[in-house]
């Protein structure tokens, strides 16, 4: 609000003509500059396309990015035919190719050659796509019949195509003598006894099972980290953990563990239900109702034909809808890049800035830490972070932010000193201002322009980082998605699936591409003498 | 008449020396420029003290030391009887505001991020911002200060929205002026001010600063490489060399009368506006080159080239003889006039733990050497 008042005040300076003058600052006619850059234009409008989709990732009417179908694995992008249609030209092309195998489906001298080198040099999805058109005209001509074997095969899947239903569950709640309330919110003990009560048992016997629970998924974390623990060790390492964890934790975990089960017995209990209503014909799908179940459990949930998704990118090796994790997982890469760059630069300027001002001894020291810094294998010391505090986000962020502001604190000082012997900096010391205010109000304004286009170029290494170790397994771990982890499991089944590797890098490129051009545009507009402009 | 006029400025043997420092991994300092090498003046309160010199002779860095951008090597610099050398920071702070600087490169010496009103307000809220000044400003006082200001130096008060390279380099130093200006300051130094400008706008700014000073009373330090702008603006002349004083005196006097070997030959060096008696002009042309200033001297600093030189400049450093009028040269050609100031032989505290420093580290150097 202030500053809205200060800015008009600002504005009211006016001529013996009576109109405004306003100052055009260098800032503002970087910006000017900046705008009739057209690729710079086209990259920052690319970027900002990119990150309104990441923010808005909720919103957009996507699949869970983790939540994996089965059948669907492995399905090709298609951006007209259901998860159904594709599943039965999958079933088909298998069967085509085993009929050819089997001698029944003919095709001509030439193209059997053909197939046959194609096998040798296992190119599965040509040998498909020419069988499933060799044998799709068979079948039209009637040259060609299933076998009842065959044909029993793909009524199969047409008729799981017609029934199979996916329920989502919305909300579980349950009766505990004061009302409805859902499971979400329950404590502990009243999980505990709901449980309890659902499978007919005591408490105490729920209790000792979620406690071998939890100390199982214990000792999975440890074996994970530490593979040579066995034995005694391992018992006494896990009796250390658990005493760790406190009571609180352990109801914590054992909480997430109920809530999971009750969800699955409220699917199952009103899976029955759903089904009959659907065979009566009274639901259509997709459905949405709420359902009170024999067991007091009160389900409301969500009913849709489950082969009737669209995967316009494709699915994983696991069934996961391959453009939700691409969004998704854009939305952790763009925010390693951002807060990676924030972090390093906030220390950077802090580091270069002093050294670069104070000079001396102080500038001696910092930089002689940042020589031995770089003297390090950083990558190394992301991995060694990693592997010391745990492969999660957070840790990412902080072992990339830690050895990526040595550039930028060399850069500020070097800007610092250059602009130390500035008249205007001597001016203010003789006016009596301070260092901080110095520092503040003369030369980070200063350098700014220097630190911004560095930075739009530092969000693209970033990224490139991250997708590095994501793809070397030390980065996000599933179920989470990064641009690089989706590479990096693409990798395996490239021949195969090319689609699943190529669909993420193009989605990377254009950021890093658009990004970069960017960077350049504002280094040109910031610079007007520089030489290298188009 | 002289003592009827008040001291405001005082410089006592000031010196100033430049640590220069030798290669390799450890930085040492292999010896020190000498840049300003014990020099004494007054200033008065009310006129206009001009510094004039060639090139590297310590003029800039002179007024530097008296606004305490350098800490000075040695010497006292006493304002209205403080010594800002030893000042502590607040006393420091407190002085300064009546010690203002007007810079030589308009355009390097404003900010080129901040708006002229930002420009000119700076000296202004830092201070407001301790207390420092007569009252606490409101921000609307401080708007009508600024607009005052501008109207004082002359820039149109409706551009105080505009930012530095918006200007022409006059206009420039009109709001380096009108930052001096801000704080009321009793000296203003003025390091080089007109001597990046163009002709007419130099007479401009001339003008402007002797306007400033008639109504405000403003005592102002001039350096200058012009003699003619020194001569127009100044009441008093120092002439300096190598870092040492060679001449003070009026302007009119000097200008008149050069007394000093030096003084002549820079004056003979100025162009006469007048092509007739320019043409007869006869220039003293001085042998050699400036000596490096890295050097200690125990002899007339200006020795080396001198055309008047006598076995007895090459003995002692000769301090200022007082030929009346306030005319003071540094000269045994002038030896049988009073001494101006005790002569200053003997080498000051500042000198001296400088050398106890280098001769422990000759002595730990044949230490190891022996070793």
């Amino acid at each position: 609000m202030a500053l809205l008042k200060k800015n008009k005040k600002n504005e009211s300076a006016t001529n013996e003509f009576d109109q405004v003058i306003v100052g055009t600052s260098l800032t503002k006619e970087a910006w000017k500059r900046l705008q009739k850059n057209k690729l710079a234009v086209v990259g920052g409008i690319i970027v900002i396309i990119y990150a309104l989709v990441a923010i808005c990732a909720d919103l957009l009417p996507l699949y869970p990015y983790d939540q994996a179908i089965t059948s669907h694995r492995n399905l090709r992008p298609s951006l007209t035919k259901t998860a159904g249609e594709l599943m039965l030209e999958q079933e088909m092309k298998n069967l085509f190719f085993q009929a050819w195998r089997g001698g029944r489906l003919e095709v001509p001298d030439e193209e059997d050659a053909l197939i046959e080198q194609w096998v040798r040099e296992s190119k599965t999805n040509k040998v498909w796509d020419l069988l499933y058109e060799r044998g799709m005209a068979a079948l039209e001509d009637g040259s060609f019949t299933w076998s009842s074997s065959e044909q029993r095969r793909i009524d199969n899947v047409l008729e799981d195509i017609e029934t199979e239903t996916l329920i989502t569950i919305d909300s579980v709640s349950a009766d505990l003598g004061d009302g409805m309330k859902r499971i979400d919110d329950m404590s502990y003990d009243e999980l505990v006894s709901l449980y309890a009560g659902l499978l007919g048992t005591d408490v105490a016997t729920v209790e000792s099972s979620l406690y071998n629970e939890v100390s199982a998924t214990v000792s999975n974390e440890l074996r994970a980290n530490d593979s040579t623990l066995s034995g005694e060790d391992l018992t006494a390492s896990i009796e250390m953990e658990m005493d760790a964890m406190g009571r609180d934790g352990f109801e914590n975990r054992a909480s997430q563990n109920l809530v999971a089960y009750i969800e699955q017995l409220a699917q199952r209990g009103a899976s029955s239900d759903v089904n009959a209503l659907i065979s009566s014909g009274d639901a259509v799908l997709p459905y949405k109702g709420v359902f009170d179940l024999s067991s007091g459990l009160h389900v409301e949930l969500e009913v849709s034909r489950m082969h009737d998704r669209h995967y316009y990118c494709g699915t994983d090796y696991l069934g996961r809808d391959l453009l939700s994790r691409i969004i998704y997982g854009s939305q952790i890469s763009i925010a390693i890049g951002i807060v990676g760059t924030v972090t390093s630069i906030f220390i950077g300027i802090l580091v270069g800035a002093l050294a670069g001002y104070l000079g001396g001894k102080v500038d001696y020291y910092l930089m002689r830490f940042v020589d031995i810094m770089y003297g390090l294998p950083y990558m190394l010391l992301v991995i060694i972070c990693m592997a010391i505090f745990g492969r999660n986000i957070v840790n990412l962020f902080f072992a990339l932010a830690l050895v990526s502001w040595l550039t930028i604190a060399r850069m500020v000082r070097g800007q610092i000193m250059s602009l130390k012997n500035q008249e205007y900096v001597e001016a203010a010391r003789s006016m009596g201002a301070g260092t901080m205010h110095i520092i503040f109000r003369h030369m980070i304004p200063n350098s700014l322009s220097v630190i911004i286009v560095y930075s739009t170029i530092r969000i693209p290494a970033f990224i490139m980082q991250e997708s590095f170790l994501s793809f070397l397994g030390l980065g996000v771990q599933a179920p989470y998605a990064s641009w690089g982890s989706l590479i990096g499991d693409a990798v395996s089944s490239m021949s195969l699936y090319p689609y699943k590797l190529l669909i993420p890098s193009i989605v990377m490129v254009v950021f890093l591409f658009s990004m970069n051009f960017l960077g350049d545009g504002l280094r040109d507009a910031f610079d007007p003498q520089s030489k290298n402009q188009l | 008449m002289e003592n009827k006029k008040e001291v405001i400025l005082s410089v006592k043997d000031l010196r100033q020396h430049f640590p220069i420092d030798g290669g390799g991994l450890f930085k040492k300092t292999v010896g020190y420029i000498r840049a300003v090498d014990g020099i004494s003046f007054d200033v008065y309160k009310g006129e206009t003290v001009g510094i004039v010199g060639e090139s590297g002779c310590g003029k800039s860095t002179t007024v530097r030391s008296i606004a305490q951008l350098y800490k000075p090597t040695t010497g006292q610099i006493l304002f209205n009887g403080v010594d800002l050398c030893t000042a502590d920071k607040d006393t420091l702070l407190k002085e300064r505001r009546n010690i203002q600087m007007i810079f030589q490169d308009p355009y390097a010496s404003l900010d080129p991020r901040m708006t002229v009103r930002n420009i000119i307000l700076e000296p202004l809220r830092i201070y407001n911002k301790r207390g420092l000044l007569e009252k606490k400003y409101t921000e609307e006082e401080l708007e009508e200060r600024v607009k005052d200001l501008m109207e004082k130096v002359g820039i149109n008060k409706a551009f105080v929205n505009r930012y530095p390279h918006e200007f022409s380099g006059g206009q420039r130093q009109r709001i380096g002026i009108a930052r001096a200006l801000a704080l009321n300051p009793e000296i203003i130094l003025a390091d080089e001010p007109v001597s990046a400008l163009d002709v007419s706008i130099q007479a401009q700014i001339l003008n402007l600063i002797s306007d400033i000073q008639k109504e405000m009373g403003v005592t102002f330090i001039f350096i200058a490489h012009d003699l003619g702008v020194i001569q127009h603006i100044s009441h008093r002349v120092i002439v300096m060399y190598l870092g040492k004083i060679m001449e003070i005196s009026p302007s009119d006097d000097l200008y008149a009368d050069p007394k000093h070997p030096y003084t002549e030959a820079l004056l003979s060096a100025a162009p006469i506006p007048d092509p007739k008696v320019e043409r007869s002009r006869q220039r003293i042309v001085l042998e050699g080159d400036v000596p490096s200033p890295d050097k200690e001297r125990h002899c007339c600093y200006f020795y080396d080239r001198c055309s008047k030189r006598m076995d007895k400049c090459a003995a002692a450093v000769p301090p200022l003889f007082d030929c009346g009028g306030g005319h003071h040269v540094a000269c045994f050609l002038y030896d049988d006039k009073p001494i101006a100031e005790p002569a200053n032989d003997k080498p000051t505290e500042g000198e001296l733990k400088l050398k106890a420093k280098m001769e422990k580290k000759e002595k730990r150097k044949g230490a190891s050497q022996a070793v």
